[in-house]
């Protein structure tokens, strides 16, 4: 769980504010996942789930650097937005601090708005499947 | 559970879980906004509470746990529950129908730790901070609540869920409760109260958690000024059962599910079989109270197999009616259209 964590994380160490914030994103990750019966994730059986990725694409690890530091990757896959929502939303983290080169912007926007436009199918979220919560997953 | 972000933790219940009135804990859905806090050490926690009131002051669990504990069955609904049904969608979580539920919160009143400090009669608002641990340049999670609300006999500073101590993802140690109300103004991880001479100004109040003051042409941008912050919750109901996509056998199908209100009481249910041509009602259960959800349940014997859509359409006590169409907004909260399933008889 940590190595898969560290491995995703490595990037955003190379942040401005990643360091502290990564440090005590992990401890209050593995914290959470300690405590919480549904994040028991059958790591066997599901090794993908504790992550998602972006999708590839040119702008896949400048957004992995500029989005994930704050936030994991789902926030962004369930996102359905027009060009102009999207924008709003790049502008709006680039002000709560994403890293983002005001060359990369546009194309941070293209990618975003091409691969999570209106028109794509909706986001099959994870399920965690056993009802008592203990975290066995489906999909 | 159905997992919409492990970071930040935002969970939600499947529909087919809202068959008990007291929904399990580790049922109950999740909705943060930042990194839960790193350290929560219930020794070392403290409550402060200042602003305009005659006497700050500070709490320990052990000073909060020795006033008068009350108790309130609440549920408790994100308000953007269902934003991922908003046609054009809308950015945010894209819950589904499952970021609600209803458990039994315990703790002092509000009120009661207030009272102590001595409001100032200049004090008209109360901010809630928490332990949130912030990312990056985002605003704090900070929100208030009108002094009227905060001193209401209902209003509590939670310790406690379904009896027994508050999870890490529920607030540990303590949480506001504000019965009725969108899951946000009931603030977690509890830091910090402040009594204000006006509405708190920060991310939160706005431009989030506002809705338009009139109806908005679906895709339409609105102005802040012409917003107001989101309070109590809406008339809903959901279908718990059947399942969207199942296939039955003909005779009697049991269709349920549950009914809420804010604060608001749940006055009918009716279930239509026939694209709401026809309405049935639907027998409320027996288990109730003011903030919380009732079950219903209905009979239904489709006279031949087929292919059907039900609907369920909640009406409260302030004669509020769930929509056919939902209320759409720029950020896609108060979904509260009516429910519908679609089934195969066989």
């Amino acid at each position: 769980m940590f190595r898969k964590m560290s491995a995703n994380g490595k990037p955003l160490l190379k942040k401005v504010t990643a360091k502290s914030d990564m440090a005590v994103s992990a401890i209050a990750l593995l914290a959470l996942i300690s405590v919480s019966p549904f994040w028991a994730l059958n790591q066997k059986a599901a090794p993908a789930n504790v992550t998602a990725d972006l999708p590839a694409g040119p702008m896949q690890a400048k957004a992995t650097t500029a989005c994930l530091e704050c936030h994991e990757a789902r926030i962004i896959l369930q996102q359905r937005l027009s060009r102009a929502a999207w924008t709003k939303e790049v502008d709006k983290m680039t002000k709560w601090g994403a890293v983002v080169d005001g060359a990369d912007r546009d194309a941070l926007i293209d990618y975003l708005s091409s691969n999570f436009s209106p028109d794509k199918p909706a986001y099959e979220p994870q399920r965690t499947t056993d009802k008592n919560g203990s975290g066995r997953t489906s999909k | 559970m159905i997992l919409r972000s492990f970071r930040f933790v935002d969970v939600e219940s499947p529909v087919e879980y809202f068959n008990s009135w007291l929904t399990p804990v580790p049922h109950f859905f999740v909705r943060n906004h930042m990194h839960e806090p790193s350290e929560l050490d219930a020794s070392g926690w403290r409550l402060s509470l200042g602003g305009e009131v005659e006497k700050p002051l500070t709490l320990s669990l052990a000073e909060l746990s020795k006033m008068e504990t009350h108790s309130i069955v609440n549920t408790l609904e994100c308000a953007g529950n269902g934003r991922s049904l908003q046609r054009p969608q809308v950015p945010g979580i894209q819950w589904g129908k499952g970021a609600v539920g209803t458990a039994r919160f315990s703790g002092p009143r509000l009120g009661d730790v207030l009272q102590r400090a001595g409001v100032k009669p200049t004090g008209k608002h109360v901010m809630f901070r928490g332990l949130d641990e912030v990312p990056g340049k985002v605003p704090p999670f900070i929100r208030s609540i009108p002094i009227e609300k905060a001193l209401d006999a209902d209003t509590l500073i939670a310790t406690h869920m379904n009896g027994s101590p508050l999870t890490r993802h529920h607030g540990f140690p303590a949480r506001a409760l504000v019965p009725g109300w969108i899951g946000a103004a009931s603030c977690k991880w509890l830091a910090e109260i402040k009594v204000l001479d006006a509405e708190f100004v920060g991310n939160f109040m706005s431009p989030g958690y506002r809705f338009p003051n009139q109806p908005a042409k679906p895709g339409d941008a609105v102005k802040p000024e012409d917003t107001h912050p989101l309070t109590a919750l809406s008339v809903k109901s959901v279908i718990s059962g059947p399942s969207d996509d199942a296939t039955l056998k003909a005779g009697k199908v049991a269709v349920h599910g549950a009914a809420w209100a804010g604060e608001a009481d749940i006055v009918k249910v009716e279930i239509s079989a026939d694209g709401g041509a026809t309405w049935d009602i639907a027998k409320l259960g027996h288990d109730q109270a003011h903030y919380a959800w009732r079950l219903w349940s209905y009979d239904w014997k489709p006279a031949k197999a087929g292919d059907y859509t039900i609907q369920s359409r909640a009406t409260d006590s302030q004669g509020r009616t769930q929509p056919a169409t939902p209320v759409w907004n720029p950020s896609g909260y108060l979904y509260n259209a009516i429910d519908l399933v679609n089934i195969h008889v066989s």
